[in-house]
């Protein structure tokens, strides 16, 4: 492996090592311990949080934002077509033409809709009220790996991919883009939250006005 | 409680232009004591997508930033942040001084019911109700809870229940009421008894019962009766409310909550049945055992849950005929979502109601009345709490309904007067109520 992919694989075990010091340094502020009595099915809710419960019609943040909740879908997919195409790069795979149409096409739809989602925090004003530099920051940082991974599939330029995917992986544990290890915390708290109660999964499906 | 005999609003002011950096520092301190895994994930899991504005019905009414849930978990975890690592600054950090304190103060307890809804539709599963609880423990380690709602707080403490009932008013209350049941099932021998000693429930309630809706009482007493339950009433510690959930001081609402349970033992009794106040459910069943630290050794249960027992095992028969005007039920934050007692109100209302509408959107989902917080109590906060209980209003008109049944207490306050502001020319009514209203007899009889 020459000095470059070396260095990507690096800084992505870099990005890891700092996620996993994250988790353990957030566990040190104490886990509570559960002291009243569970009822419910919380294995069930647990299933549920991952599943159903992530689903349009489960959660108003899809509900009644569809758009914006299709554009965050296509985003975090064009994010994984974009790893695959580093993978790729890294390993020297020959990627057959069909896949590779697949994953330009998910790349640029999700250039897309990241830029659409910059240009949407930068223009509604609540949402603007409760950004931060690092939400740009990591936006542009995606948009760009992105982009540089689409360059890559099209005209084999992988030096600077390789630079753009150091530097995100880099900015990962520092920045919002965390939230790819702590929404997997987030959730499985959500799931013992309501699953020790018996709220969740909902014994009836909610109609939503 | 008021300080050198001052009105507590003054006191409270001279508080806040008195806060000096010793007593800021121990603001931070106390954050950082209330850290835990929990707030540290939600910290750093949230992604500022704002799609839990509108789950939120101060913000449907009011769509300012202040009214953005992820607003509120920012003003907490910001100051947080300033403590930690330099890194965590680029995320946006926020020293805690005067004027975080006022934000804090307006958007923490001015601006939030603590109903977690915006909880249960964010996009990544931050519970934001949980993190607001913690600025609001902050603030009240500091003593600068709004004394609206301190005072109530302060009057459970002291003497007992959170309406300073004296022991008098409440015997007089239950004399009373004694006839009233007596007269109600033809049985000179009906009673609400009091500190009966090997009861299979001891009944705990909300003083506002006591104090303004004694027909509720007389209720669900009449439940018991027919059902043949051996229940009984505590003479000294029969508050279900636990305002300190809202103030968010741990130390009191374990306190509060530990003195049902403890009279519950000291009696002999093995299950404390909660009445219709959603937050005392939750305080009591969910909260109470971690702010003390252990299990109870006795069960704590709804009263709602009790109720449809007793439906189904047939020792209580009700003629919906007699509920015949069109009801919609009421889900209360703390005892739906929050709580987990989903089902049992509507179990309860099909056996007893002929006409029976969903809100939409309805159990977990169900909007806010806008009462719950503490927000009944700060009366500073009451045109807010008005304008944004238009979301639950606009939601009863909807299902044409002439009752409104709301398992809470606190939430029939609230819903009592949005029904007179937004002329809504609804009754609103407690799920005991209709049960006693359609009760027949038991099988037997
Ligand atoms: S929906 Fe959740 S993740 Fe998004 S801004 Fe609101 S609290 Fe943060
Ligand atoms: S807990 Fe309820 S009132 Fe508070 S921010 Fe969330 S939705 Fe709004």
């Amino acid at each position: 492996m020459d000095l470059p992919r070396l260095l990507v694989v690096l800084s992505a075990a870099f990005a890891l090592l700092v996620l996993t010091i994250h988790y353990f340094r957030a566990r040190r502020w104490g886990v509570k311990p559960v002291y009243a009595k569970i009822q419910g099915t919380p294995r069930q809710a647990l299933i549920y949080t991952f599943t159903a419960g992530m689903m349009p019609w489960s959660k108003e943040s899809a509900s009644k934002h569809l758009p914006t909740f299709i554009v965050g879908i296509i985003f975090h997919l064009a994010v994984v077509a974009a790893v695959v195409t580093l993978l790729a790069a890294i390993f020297v795979w020959t990627l057959p033409s069909l896949l590779k149409s697949v994953l330009l096409a998910t790349l640029f739809a999700g250039l897309a809709c990241g830029l659409g989602l910059f240009v949407k925090r930068m223009v509604v004003g609540y949402l603007r009220a409760i950004s931060v530099p690092d939400d740009f920051v990591a936006n542009l940082l995606v948009n760009l790996f992105m982009i540089n991974a689409a360059v890559n599939l099209i005209a084999g330029v992988s030096t600077v991919f390789f630079v753009t995917a150091i530097v995100l992986f880099a900015y990962i544990p520092f920045g919002k883009i965390r939230h790819c290890w702590f929404f997997f915390c987030s959730r499985l708290l959500f799931a013992e939250f309501y699953g020790y109660r018996g709220a969740l999964p909902p014994a009836q499906q909610v109609h939503h006005d | 409680m008021t300080e050198n005999n001052a009105c507590p609003i003054d006191a409270f002011q001279q508080r806040l232009a008195q806060l000096d950096e010793t007593a800021l520092d121990q603001a931070r301190a106390t954050l950082v004591s209330k850290w835990s895994y929990a707030a540290e994930v939600y910290a750093r899991a949230c992604v500022h997508c704002g799609l839990c504005s509108d789950s939120c019905h101060y913000f449907l009414i009011d769509p300012s930033k202040e009214s953005v849930p992820a607003y509120r978990l920012k003003l907490v975890t910001d100051v947080f942040a300033c403590h930690q690592s330099k890194s965590r600054k680029i995320s946006g950090a926020r020293e805690l001084d005067r004027n975080t304190v006022d934000e804090w103060i307006d958007c923490l307890f001015g601006r939030c019911t603590l109903c977690n809804r915006c909880g249960l539709n964010c996009s990544v599963g931050i519970n934001i109700a949980q993190m607001i609880r913690i600025g609001r423990s902050v603030l009240a380690a500091s003593r600068l809870v709004p004394p609206e709602l301190q005072s109530t707080v302060d009057a459970a403490v002291n003497t007992g229940n959170n309406m300073a009932i004296s022991r008098e008013e409440w015997f007089e209350t239950i004399d009373w009421l004694n006839g009233e049941l007596q007269q109600e099932v033809g049985d000179p021998q009906a009673c609400l008894p009091l500190d009966r000693a090997g009861a299979t429930i001891l009944y705990a309630v909300n003083p506002r019962e006591v104090k303004f809706f004694p027909l509720s009482l007389l209720a669900a007493a009449k439940i018991f009766h027919t059902a043949g339950e051996n229940w009984t009433f505590s003479k000294e510690y029969y508050d279900v409310t636990n305002y300190a959930l809202f103030s968010g001081d741990d130390t009191i609402g374990g306190m509060l909550s530990s003195r049902l349970i403890e009279t519950a033992r000291k009696l002999g009794v093995r299950t404390l049945v909660l009445g219709e106040c959603g937050h005392g459910f939750k305080a009591t069943r969910w909260d109470a055992p971690e702010w003390l630290g252990q299990t109870p050794d006795i069960e704590i249960k709804s009263v709602l849950e009790v109720v449809e027992d007793y439906i189904r095992q047939g020792r209580i028969r009700l003629d919906p005929r007699l509920n015949s005007k069109r009801v919609t039920l009421h889900d209360p934050c703390n005892l739906v979502r929050n709580g987990g007692i989903v089902e049992q109100s509507r179990a309860i209302l099909k056996a007893g109601v002929s006409d029976f509408v969903e809100m939409i959107p309805n159990r977990l989902q169900n909007y806010c009345c806008g009462g719950g917080g503490g927000q009944l109590s700060m009366t500073r906060y009451a045109k807010r709490r008005l304008a944004a209980g238009k979301v639950k209003a606009d939601q009863i008109a909807a299902t044409g309904a002439k009752i409104v049944v709301a398992p809470c207490h606190n939430c029939i306050d609230q819903l009592s007067e949005l029904n007179r502001d937004y002329k809504l020319g609804v009754e609103v009514k407690t799920v005991c109520e209709m049960v006693a209203d359609a009760i027949v007899g038991t099988p037997a009889s």
